[in-house]
Parts: C-alpha cells; sequence; structure tokens
C-alpha cells in the first residue's frame, strides 16, 4: 500500500520553474557565507511531494507526542531533582560533559514547565517502511516557514492536484506557533529576536514574525528594566515584552549571564526570566536534551517518565562510552556512521566506508582518546525519494523535520520540511550543504 | 498601537526615499531617452542637473550605467537595491506581498538590460511600483507609521524636482503634499521636522521667481529637515 | 564563631558618559549555615531601581538599568555577620565535579597533576591538603602578572599570580582527581581588596581551603557568592553605551 502511494506520486505537481519562480518573488531564501562573503541563496525547490499515508502520520504523530513530552520531562528533571541520574538510568557524565548543559539555568522553573515549545524532530524512512528517529532539535530548529510558503504557492501553480488530492491543509502552522508562543507568555507582546539579515535563517525569521503577528526585534532595540523586558520605541517610549521567540543561540543570550563577549544578547534578560516575567521559546539550556549523546537514552526517558514502550525508534546506536559498544564499534567502524556530539548542521558526521585503512586506525585511536565526543550508527538503508533533476526524475535520498509545538497540548504538524541531497551519494541533507526541499503531504 | 523602533522607523523613511528616487529617476531616463531620438548628445542636461561630470562615451553609455549599473550611486539600479535593503528588513512591517513588489522590480530591471527596447520592457516597473505603494498602503494600519514612508517619498520627490527643474506649479503642488504630510506627525516623535528649515523652504517655495533661482538653497534646506541618517549595515 | 563587620565598595568611573548600562552585582553575602547576615546596607549612586533575584549557584544578585548619561556607577555594602566554620554548608552541586571554562587543563597543567597524583592519597581532605601543598610549592604569588581573564592554564605556564589564579589552578586540580570543587569569591583579612578561596566536596558537606596563604579557611572568611568558577562570582557585570575609552575601578574593602 504504501510503495503504491508513493509510486502514485512520483510525477511533479505543477513547473518546477513556475513554483521556483514564485518562490524567488517572495523571497524565499536563505542566506550562506561563502569565503567570507554574504550571499543570498534561493532554497531549491522540487515538485515531485513526499507523501505520508493517514495511517503512517498516525503513528509517527503518537510517537513524537510521546517523545517530545519526555524530553520535556527530561529537562524538568535535569534542572530540577535529577532523578534519572540518582536513578541509574544516566550517568552523571553524559549530562555535565555536554555543552548544552547549561548551570546558569539550574532551578528555574519556566511557565507551564514547557522548555521545548518547538521541537524539530528529523526522521528517516527505511526501505521497509519503518521510520526512525535520526535526530532530535530542541534548541533553535529551523525551516517550517519553507514547507509553509511552497504549499502557499504550489495551491497557486497547480490546483487540480489538490482538488484530487485528499490532503491536510498545513496553512495552521503560524496559528499554532501564535498560540504556543501565547501560551509561554507572561504579559506583554510576542517578539521574535533575530541576529540580523545576514542570518542564514533571516527569511524565516521575518516571515514568522508577518504571520504570527509578532514584532521582529533585535537585541539593540531591547532592555530589561525592573525584572521587566521591554522593546524600545522609535518615539522614546516601551512596550513590554510578554514572551520572546529567540533565534540566536543559549550562550549569546545574556552577557550579563553568559558570554560575556556576546554583542547579540539583552542584559539582565535571564534576572526577567527567572522571575518569571517573560516567557522565551525555547527555554535556555535545552541543549543537554538534543545533545547526540543523549539522544542514545531517550527511550529509555520514554519508559523512565511516562511508563510507555517507545512508538518510534532510535537508528541503531553505540556509545564507545560503554565497553561492549566500543568493541563493536572498533570492529565495524567501517560500516559505521560516525557523529561527533558536539558538531551540527550536518558537520562532523563521518562514514566509516568513506575512509582509507590508515584513516580508520588513526580515528580508531581518536575515539578510544575521546569515547564521549562520539557516538555511532548502523547506516540506515533509505527509502530513496524522487526528484526532478533537469526534467529527469532521478532518486536521490531525504529525510524528514517534524515540527512538534508544546503549549496547552503537544501537537505535531501535519506536515514537515522534507530536505534531499542533490548529490547521488550523498547522505547529509542539510540546506547549508546544497540540498533542496519538497513539500510533504499528509494525506487524509 | 504596534510598536515599532527607531531603527524600523528610520528604514521605512529611507524605503519610502529609496523607492521614490529609483521610480523618479525611471520616469526622467524614459523622458530623456525620448529627447535624444534625434538629438543624442542632450543627456549632459541630465548629468548637469546633478553636478556629475560627463565621462561617458555616448548616450548608450549613459543609459546603461544610470539604469542599471549598481555601483552608479545616481542609477535606477542602485536606488533599486538601497530600497530592497531596507525594505527586506520590514517584512512584518510592511507585509511579504509589499516586498515581493521590490523582487519584481529588480527581476523587470535585470531583464530588460538584455532587451532590445529597453524602453519597453521598462513599462511593467510603473505597475509594480503602483502595486508596491497600493500594499503598502493597505497593509501599515497605523496612520503614524504610514506617515513616516510617505514623509519619505514626498521629501524625495519635491528634492529630485527641485534639482531637475520641474516647472514651479508641479514643485509646488508636492510642496504642499509635503506640508500635508509634516502636519500629521505627532509632537515629541523623531519626526519632527527642523522649523527654521521649513520656513527656509516655505520661502523659496513662495514665488516662481525665488523657485528658479534659489536652487541650491532649497535643496540644502530640504536636507535639514530631518535629521534621521541612513541607516546602513 | 565571630562576628565580624563588612565594608566593601567600588567606583566605576568612566572618560565620557555612558548611558543603557545593565549591571548584575553579587556583592550581598548571603545567608548560609556557616554566615548569619546580622544586617547589611546597599547603596547604588546614581540612584537607580534595583531588583534581587537567586541565580542558580545561590548568590544574591542585584540588577539595575540606568538608562541616562552618566559618568561613574558607585556601590557599598555594610553590614554584620556571624561566622561559624564549624558548622557546615551542604548546597552540593554535580557541576562542581566538571571543569568549567577557567579551570579547563592545558597538556602542561596535566601533565603537572599526573606527576604528583601517586602521592595524593588518603581521605579527601587529605588529598585536597596536598594538592594545595603541591600548588604552593609550583606557584608564586605576585600581583600584576595575570589578570582577571587569565585561566588556571594560562597562569599555571606564568607560575606567578593572584589569590584568583590559586583558587582556579587548585579547582582544576581537585577536578582532575575527581573532588568536587567550588570557587569562593569573598572577603578576609583587612588588606582592603576582595579575596578567592576554594571549597572542595567530601562526599558529605563543603570544606574551605585558601590556596594563596596554603591554610584552611577559618572563622574570618567571609563568603560573597560562589560559583564553578570566577564567572559566575564576579563581584559586578556590566554593558554600557557611549564613546568612553576607559573605565576606571576603585575597590576597597574592610572586615573587622
Amino acid at each position: 500500500m504504501k510503495d503504491l502511494e508513493q509510486k502514485h506520486f512520483t510525477k511533479a505537481v505543477g513547473n518546477a520553474n513556475e513554483i521556483n519562480e514564485l518562490l524567488r518573488r517572495f523571497g524565499v531564501k536563505f542566506g550562506i557565507y561563502k569565503n567570507g562573503v554574504f550571499n543570498e541563496q534561493f532554497f531549491p525547490f522540487d515538485p515531485i511531494p513526499r507523501v505520508i499515508t493517514a495511517e503512517d502520520f498516525a503513528c509517527i504523530e503518537k510517537g513524537l507526542v510521546q517523545r517530545v513530552d519526555a524530553l520535556n520531562e527530561f529537562l524538568f528533571d535535569i534542572y530540577h531533582d535529577k532523578k534519572i541520574v540518582r536513578d541509574g538510568i544516566i550517568p552523571e557524565d553524559f549530562i555535565y560533559i555536554s555543552k548544552g548543559y547549561l548551570a546558569e539555568c539550574e532551578g528555574i522553573t519556566p511557565k507551564n514547565r514547557i522548555y521545548s515549545h518547538i521541537s524539530g524532530i528529523d526522521l528517516v524512512q527505511g526501505k521497509d517502511g519503518v521510520w526512525y528517529i535520526l535526530e532530535d532539535n530542541l534548541r533553535i530548529p529551523s525551516g517550517a516557514s519553507y514547507p509553509l510558503i511552497a504549499r502557499e504557492l504550489t495551491r497557486i501553480a497547480a490546483p487540480q492536484a489538490f482538488e484530487e488530492n485528499e490532503i491536510v491543509d498545513n496553512r495552521g502552522y503560524a496559528q499554532l506557533l501564535k498560540e504556543t508562543m501565547e501560551y509561554a507568555n507572561c504579559g506583554g507582546i510576542r517578539a521574535i529576536l533575530t541576529p540580523g539579515r545576514y542570518n542564514a535563517a533571516y527569511f524565516e525569521h521575518s516571515y514568522l514574525a508577518e504571520h504570527t503577528g509578532s514584532v521582529l526585534v533585535q537585541n539593540d532595540e531591547l532592555f530589561v528594566e525592573d525584572n521587566m523586558l521591554y522593546h524600545r520605541t522609535y518615539s522614546g517610549g516601551k512596550t513590554r515584552i510578554g514572551v520572546l521567540y529567540r533565534r540566536i543561540a543559549d550562550e549569546y543570550l545574556d552577557p550579563l549571564t553568559f558570554l560575556p563577549e556576546s554583542l547579540i544578547g539583552i542584559p539582565n534578560l535571564m534576572e526577567a526570566y527567572r522571575s518569571g516575567n517573560v516567557g522565551i521559546i525555547n527555554a535556555p539550556g535545552n541543549g543537554v536534551a538534543d545533545d547526540k549523546g543523549i539522544y542514545y537514552f531517550v527511550p529509555k526517558m520514554i519508559k523512565y517518565y511516562l511508563g510507555e514502550e517507545p512508538i518510534l525508534r532510535n537508528a541503531p546506536t553505540y556509545l564507545p562510552f560503554y565497553k561492549e559498544d566500543m568493541k563493536y564499534v572498533m570492529d565495524n567502524l567501517e560500516k559505521l556512521v560516525i557523529k561527533d556530539v558536539a558538531e551540527a548542521g550536518g558537520y562532523g558526521v563521518v562514514f566509516g566506508s568513506d575512509l582509507t585503512k590508515e584513516k580508520l586506525e588513526e580515528f580508531r585511536k581518536t575515539i578510544i582518546a575521546e569515547p564521549r565526543r562520539f557516538i555511532a550508527q548502523e547506516v540506515i538503508d533509505f527509502l530513496d525519494l524522487p526528484i526532478l533533476d533537469n526534467g529527469e526524475t532521478v532518486m536521490r535520498k531525504a529525510d524528514l523535520r517534524a515540527f512538534v509545538l508544546s503549549g496547552e497540548t503537544t501537537r505535531v504538524w501535519a506536515s514537515g520540511l522534507t530536505r534531499f541531497s542533490r548529490n547521488p551519494d550523498s547522505f547529509v541533507v542539510n540546506s547549508s550543504q546544497g540540498g533542496g526541499f519538497k513539500d510533504t503531504w499528509v494525506l487524509k | 498601537m504596534s510598536t515599532i523602533s527607531k531603527e524600523h522607523s528610520d528604514r521605512l523613511y529611507w524605503l519610502g526615499r529609496y523607492t521614490e528616487r529609483f521610480f523618479t529617476t525611471l520616469k526622467a531616463l524614459d523622458k530623456m531617452f525620448d529627447r535624444m531620438l534625434g538629438q543624442s548628445h542632450i543627456y549632459t542636461e541630465y548629468l548637469d542637473h546633478f553636478g556629475i561630470v560627463n565621462t561617458y562615451s555616448d548616450s548608450r553609455e549613459f543609459i546603461r550605467s544610470f539604469l542599471y549599473d549598481e555601483f552608479n550611486p545616481n542609477s535606477a539600479a542602485y536606488c533599486l537595491e538601497r530600497a530592497y535593503d531596507n525594505g527586506i528588513v520590514l517584512r512584518e512591517e510592511i507585509s511579504t506581498s509589499a516586498l515581493s513588489f521590490l523582487q519584481m522590480a529588480k527581476d523587470t530591471l535585470r531583464r530588460a538590460e538584455n532587451s532590445p527596447n529597453p524602453r519597453l520592457s521598462l513599462l511593467p516597473l510603473e505597475d509594480i511600483v503602483y502595486g508596491f505603494w497600493g500594499s503598502i498602503n493597505e497593509h501599515i494600519y497605523d496612520d503614524e507609521i504610514r506617515n513616516i514612508i510617505y514623509i519619505g517619498k514626498t521629501i524625495e520627490r519635491l528634492d529630485l524636482y527641485i534639482r531637475m527643474r520641474y516647472p514651479y506649479e508641479i514643485s509646488r503642488k508636492e510642496y504642499i503634499r509635503l506640508l500635508k504630510n509634516l502636519r500629521r506627525v505627532p509632537k515629541d516623535t523623531p519626526y519632527r521636522y527642523n522649523t527654521k528649515a521649513l520656513s527656509a523652504i516655505e520661502e523659496i517655495m513662495g514665488s516662481e521667481e525665488d523657485y528658479l533661482s534659489r536652487t541650491d538653497d532649497a535643496v540644502s534646506s530640504l536636507g535639514q529637515l530631518f535629521e534621521t541618517s541612513e541607516v546602513f549595515v | 564563631m565571630k562576628r565580624v563587620n563588612f565594608y566593601f565598595s567600588t567606583k566605576l568611573t568612566f572618560d565620557d558618559y555612558v548611558h543603557d548600562h545593565s549591571f548584575a552585582l553579587r556583592i550581598i553575602p548571603p545567608d548560609t549555615d556557616t554566615q548569619k547576615i546580622l544586617s547589611c546596607s546597599l547603596n547604588i549612586s546614581p540612584c537607580v531601581p534595583t531588583q534581587q533575584t537567586d541565580d542558580a549557584f545561590g548568590n544574591n544578585v542585584t540588577a539595575g538599568y540606568l538608562k541616562g548619561d552618566h559618568r561613574f556607577l558607585d556601590f557599598e555594602i555594610k553590614g554584620t555577620a556571624e561566622i561559624d566554620c564549624s558548622k557546615h554548608r551542604t548546597d552540593y552541586m554535580p557541576c562542581y565535579l566538571y571543569q568549567s571554562g577557567y579551570t579547563q587543563p592545558d597538556e602542561r597543567l596535566r601533565a603537572f597533576y599526573d606527576g604528583i597524583k601517586g602521592k595524593c592519597t588518603g581521605t579527601v581532605q587529605d588529598r585536597a591538603a596536598y594538592l594545595c601543598d603541591a600548588l604552593s610549592d609550583a606557584f608564586e604569588y605576585q600581583k600584576g602578572s595575570t589578570d582577571t581573564d587569565t585561566t588556571a592554564a594560562q597562569a599555571f605556564a606564568i607560575g606567578k599570580g593572584v589569590c584568583q589564579d590559586f583558587s582556579h589552578i587548585l579547582i582544576s586540580l581537585l577536578r582532575m582527581d575527581g573532588i568536587a570543587a567550588r570557587y569562593i569569591a569573598g572577603l578576609a583579612f583587612c588588606n582592603g581588596e576582595t579575596h578567592s578561596w576554594v571549597e572542595f566536596w567530601t562526599g558529605d558537606h563543603w570544606e574551605g581551603i585558601d590556596p594563596a596563604n596554603n591554610c584552611p579557611v577559618f572563622d574570618g572568611y567571609l563568603v560573597i557568592s560562589q560559583g564553578r568558577d570566577f564567572r559566575d562570582c564576579a563581584i559586578d557585570r556590566g554593558v554600557m553605551f557611549g564613546n568612553y575609552t576607559r573605565q576606571l575601578q576603585l575597590v576597597r574593602s574592610v572586615l573587622t
């Protein structure tokens, strides 16, 4: 049945050039630095949609809600009682060596105990049809705006496809986001904090601000007074901000708490936050839960906090930190993919099969020297997706970033960002590495 | 009322100025195009208005530079690029659709560069700019904020009309339009004008004779109306 | 038990006007098991409203925002406290077991530890005292060779430093030895400056040790703040705008 569905949709919806032209017109771009020069690039769109059946999506949805709920429980636990460590489920080292763990956030309870309001969970589908979780992104996952605007434009360019197929409308993302922001609001307006137009995701920041009715701000427009966060208006007044969806990394958020040299932060923001006067989306300190090393423990968290069996599977993962895993990794390095837990965005990923004998030997030594720095995974046999390449249909690796929003309830956006690699031999689908994206259809 | 920062209000002002400078430049060049048919050297008149030395070998090179050269600060392409630069950071204030007109204008201008008949290919730009202003007008709900971009627009237009020695009655109308916009500015905001500069302009715009003889005075007083400096990144 | 009067002041002076000045002070001594604050008053000039919060490490944070132009910021505290080191603090945090920004060892510091760890045996107290002795032999007290940005590894390479450097190196050694340790900023001895020392976790409670003087901490030490290293304990941190090129800081402290 699944195969049938996908075969049915190997045809393009609308004309790729027309849709890409529309995307250009509406400024769908991401910024990229090459050799120190800033360029805006259009994010290439492929007109063959990825199709997810209603049954498949129902399962993914249940699994993601479960996962994100457990991750939120974990974050509360880690910044308070640390029961999961005391009970021996996760070794202490994995928490405190993680760069994402911020001791400065100990004891802080965000409004409604939600830490990860917007979670971007990356999945892949194996050739056997099974969905695997590749990684969790609980800090500032980006990418929702691209499929959102692409759907809007595809409906203009190819209306008949939406008449003929029963597709769940995904255009409510902004409303979902707005509700999520409001649930975290501590009294005031909604604001989205951007590092500026030279950030890779600036289009997304401004697009989401426009569509959620939030003010797009930079740090020099903000100040903390009387433990409240304010927006400085052009006529010399001030407007209180109740919730800040920040698109800058934790370490830069407040120069008086984190990196003193940060020029893009807001002094004393953390004091206002700790006092419960402003909501921060997502909560600072979330990095401890989406660390590549912690990933291994998420299925255990689900059992520990929720008493449930995990619905979605992790890719088979080994931690060289454990003796038996180290042995397996040493014996099978040439067929595994090794990830450096400190890197992101597709960097620090090494396929054992790409390495020469000498390099393998060298890498073994690196892993033995720093076992905590790496995780090893089996290479999943991805289900390739068809894409149009100069008028020809070719098969490429693709993943799916699902967006899970935690407000009054935890909800999964019935769509997602399907990214594919343009290079036939590559497993890396990140936009910063030249990939493109597709619309993601969830069938009714 | 919505909240808007000092930087964004300055950006709005300059978005108004550059969009208008683009539009007026385009129209003036179109007129010049027409007049050059048969008397190709007349383009030096245009250069004189802006005090630019003629380094162009012929009218073709002049037109190419003033339409398409992004490095010529008096070109239409340069003004459009600056308008886009200011607009891109104002998406949530002016809307994605208003912004899309600037992207369309950029694409249209680029396409015209390779067209055998530039005047014909540039024609849609007029529709696009009117579409932009319609979109701005529709989208910005707050009168005080909308007025900022219109102040930028009218100041720019009056400035160019004076420099290019447009007939007195036409410039006078733009001056009255500017006054109307200025009267809408509430007290104690940064868009409160310099009254001394305004009375100087008032005096010059009072008679055709002064208007024709004191062009430089008029332009410099107009420049002193606001101290708003341009935001460069 | 000892009753002490404390006084501490800082004067920040700028060579040009500054504005939009946000600051966070960790200057009000905390009330703990080992010290009771009987009275404490804080004065800030120019006059500015401030807010009190507690940070993750149990410090009192005084936050404020001076919007208008000013050329100085002065603050002073004075009060009375009762110190009793026969009692013990137990506010443990696991992060104290791990190296932090200032204490991350380099090859050289690691080699130093490797060279002495063989003799580092006995109870936690014995090991801490041994590491402190070894540091005393290898590191010299001298002002001016390091500053507040100097890390443990950098200071150790120079071979000389002040109490902050002694504390960072000792913390680094203790953590390498598997003993949780924290940085303490406070007042001790009546020498007009702030002092810093180290607390290590015995497995049951914190004990103080003063590496710059190579002695245990006694009732004459008043704790102002604690954290993983100097960064968590900075008496004052601030961000301001203006055309100033220099800022001058004058510190005075009295403990009697």
